[in-house]
């Protein structure tokens, strides 16, 4: 019997390809599918992403076939259609994509010949029983790279395009992809990150003219990555979200590497970061040590949060994390590629690495890895500590009467426009959330 | 069963068995026994109350749902046929789209909400097609439907590997519900050893043929003229036949949970009754 899940960190495949439209200016989404998915997928995607919204096509204004039994039973193609010819009638857009729902792809309907009479209307297949919406992000900007985005002959030297953020699972996504363009633009890389502040279509169609392809996540974004390359020529490189400095020199010596780009001039760019990076960090060092800044971390957070904010808070604050829980349901390979993220920790601040999705399971994971108090002589408590995790792990830090920080989806308690935690803009803010986190308890 | 109570009947077996020839045929020979009876034709093509309603095609009840919504009046989707037998066909969507499975489901609940299960029926027989490929086709014999199934053979090996297959889905809802399998009915195809065979098949399924009904002419001919062997010829052999079995359905107390049989298994009495004569042969296992 499968297990249950106990308050999903994600939504479903349709939820995963609408988050990203919804980052795409003029992108309309067509959803086949009843009136309930378009709704409760705004529901779980708004707030748990920091307050993201519907804007001019999504939540409520979502653009749907609204299928009911009769299309189950006779199939809904015909009401798909009526439904695209009306919605490119009426809503203003500048490119539409077709998403079905589970229940229409049960009953076989196809949604891409549906699409297809219609001229530039794209369509993807977004069936829950596919995959979460981190798999659904994955579907539409496959759909984009394959269908939309032309061929180009030539490639624009020292292009990059970033992909791996997934929109509304990651909150923090624009604010991310701005400073991962910085960091970028640093080693004289121009990067398109595709949906990133003021990016558009345009931005999309020109895609095919990079010279490579960055994926940011160790789990998300394989399908757009080999639509790159297979469809476009254009290779790809891993090269996980940086959070904090050490991380970030290790990003652009990566990237710059695959580039054959001078270390020294790499270190020359980073010269200056380094300067400014450590100014503001440095501010809160006396405070550190006299008020006893040091924490020990329980992070719990998606595929691409864990292992960054682990590193971060052990290598750059010096925070001791004890338990790191990984949310995503992974296959062997990806869990193995994530295992080596923490191989690197020195042995002292390893964290114990637990892959559970259940909100519930991290108080168990949590006993496992510390010793319970059962009113010994001496007991070393594990405290302070601070939890690091999505609004799920609210109570969890309630009952254990320690500080709190939300950034992992869903964070309900927040709301994020342009915040970032990548790189070094990123590094110090993530800091001030968590100096800041830890302060009020004083 | 209880003496007035509503039986509820699916009959089920492998597709061009002759389970709706069977069905209407067996439901004049009730008809005939003063019983009041319903028919619901739970297959696509529509086709199984032809012989009763003397090829009048009476409107589905998915295609008046697809017309006219909601607002379907009972009176145009049910069909008085010969002996006053209630004809309704489900219906169903195009083939290549949609689901026919779910049409059925639909189709039922529409008819339980137009209240077409009127007390003075004494048995409602649902016709299902073919193999039962999902829980649509399942619906008939979901829990306060059709407690009583009876699976259409013959004895050619295919039929009784899709009976077998029939037999696990039954099994499946008769652990959970009150679903029984009354009996194997033999349509017979003159194979060798029909009789033996079909007897054998049923006692491994912990179950019994309750009538062997032999090959006739007179079937073809009748239905040629849309109508059942009762109506076209009511003295001749194979009407008797059908009123035989009608006879063993309404004294039926024989119920059992189908325990079905292995492929092995199933190979292994067919061996015997002499269908095989080499394993190889059964490229359908």
């Amino acid at each position: 019997m499968a297990g249950i899940i106990d308050r999903p960190r994600f939504g479903c495949a349709l939820g995963g390809a609408l988050g990203l439209l919804r980052a795409i200016p003029r992108a309309v989404p067509i959803l086949h599918a009843p009136a309930g998915c378009g709704y409760s997928v705004y529901i779980g995607l708004n707030a748990g992403a920091g307050y993201y919204g519907g804007g001019y096509c999504g939540s409520t204004s979502a653009p749907s076939s609204n299928v009911v039994e009769k299309e189950a039973v006779f199939g809904g193609e015909e009401r798909l259609r009526e439904q695209i010819a009306s919605t490119m009638e009426i809503m203003d857009g500048d490119l539409y994509v077709v998403l079905s729902s589970c229940m229409v792809e049960m009953i076989g309907d196809d949604i891409r010949s549906a699409a297809r009479i219609f001229p530039g209307v794209l369509a993807t297949p977004t069936p829950s029983f596919h995959g979460n919406s981190y798999h659904g992000y994955d579907l539409m900007l496959e759909t984009l790279i394959r269908d939309y985005v032309p061929e180009q002959a030539g490639k624009k030297p020292r292009s990059v395009n970033v992909i791996g953020l997934v929109p509304g699972q990651d909150a923090f996504y624009k604010g991310n992809l701005r400073e991962i363009k910085r960091l970028l633009a640093l080693i004289g890389l121009k990067a398109n990150t595709l949906i990133g502040e003021g990016e558009s279509l345009e931005d999309i169609r020109r895609s095919a003219e990079s010279e490579l392809t960055l994926n940011l996540s160790d789990v998300y974004g394989s399908l757009s990555a080999e639509a790159f390359k297979e469809k476009h020529g254009i290779p790809w490189l891993r090269a996980p979200l940086p959070v904090g400095y050490l991380q970030t020199e290790k990003f652009l010596l990566t990237v710059g590497e695959y580039f054959g780009l001078d270390r020294e001039m790499i270190d020359q760019a980073l010269q200056r970061e380094r300067e400014v990076y450590f100014d503001y960090l440095e501010r809160i060092s006396d405070s550190y040590n006299d008020l006893d800044f040091q924490r020990y971390g329980l992070v719990v957070a998606d595929a691409n949060y864990a292992p960054a904010v682990t590193a971060f808070v052990a290598e750059e604050l010096g925070w001791l994390p004890r338990l790191t829980v990984v949310t995503d349901p992974l296959t062997g390979e990806q869990r193995a590629r994530l295992d080596s993220r923490f191989e690197t920790f020195e042995p002292s601040i390893k964290p114990e690495v637990r892959y559970d999705g259940n909100a519930s399971a991290v108080r168990r994971h949590l006993a496992d890895t510390w010793e319970r108090n059962r009113n010994q002589k001496y007991y070393e408590a594990l405290s302070p500590l601070i939890v690091i995790g999505s609004y799920f792990e609210k109570d969890l830090a309630e009952q254990l009467k320690c500080s709190y920080l939300p950034l992992s989806f869903p964070v309900n308690s927040r709301v994020i426009f342009n915040r970032a935690y990548a790189g070094l803009s990123g590094g110090l803010t993530l800091a001030e959330d968590l100096f800041g986190a830890i302060i009020p308890g004083r | 069963m209880a003496e007035g109570k509503l039986r509820q009947i699916a009959v089920y077996g492998k597709g061009g068995i002759g389970k709706s020839t069977t069905t209407q045929n067996l439901a004049v020979g009730l008809g005939e026994m003063r019983k009041k009876i319903m028919i619901v034709g739970c297959d696509p093509k529509a086709d199984s109350t032809r012989l009763l309603i003397g090829g009048l095609a009476q409107k589905t009840v998915l295609d008046t749902l697809r017309d006219n919504g909601d607002k379907v009046d009972l009176s145009s989707i049910m069909k008085n046929g010969f002996l006053d037998i209630r004809c309704v066909e489900s219906g169903g969507p195009e083939p290549g789209v949609g689901c026919a499975g779910r049409g059925i489901i639909t189709a039922i609940g529409l008819l339980e909400r137009l209240g077409a299960y009127t007390e003075d029926l004494d048995y409602v027989f649902y016709d299902v097609l073919g193999d039962v490929v999902c829980g649509g086709f399942a619906m008939p014999i979901r829990e306060g439907k059709a407690k009583e199934i009876y699976i259409v053979a013959s004895g050619e090996m295919m039929s009784l590997y899709a009976a077998n297959n029939i037999a696990k889905g039954v099994q499946k809802y008769a652990v959970k519900g009150g679903v029984r399998l009354g009996g194997i009915i033999c349509n017979s195809r003159n194979v060798e050893r029909e009789i033996d065979l079909l007897q054998a098949f049923a006692r491994e399924l912990g179950s019994r043929l309750i009538h062997f009904v032999p090959r006739d002419n007179v079937v073809q001919h009748a239905e040629i003229r849309r109508k059942t062997v009762i109506e076209y010829n009511p003295s001749a052999r194979q009407a008797a036949e059908y009123r035989e079995l009608a006879g063993k359905i309404d004294q039926n107390t024989f119920f059992s949970i189908p325990t079905p049989m292995s492929a092995e298994r199933l190979e292994e009495i067919l061996i015997e009754f002499g269908l095989m004569e080499n394993i190889k042969d059964a490229y359908q296992i």
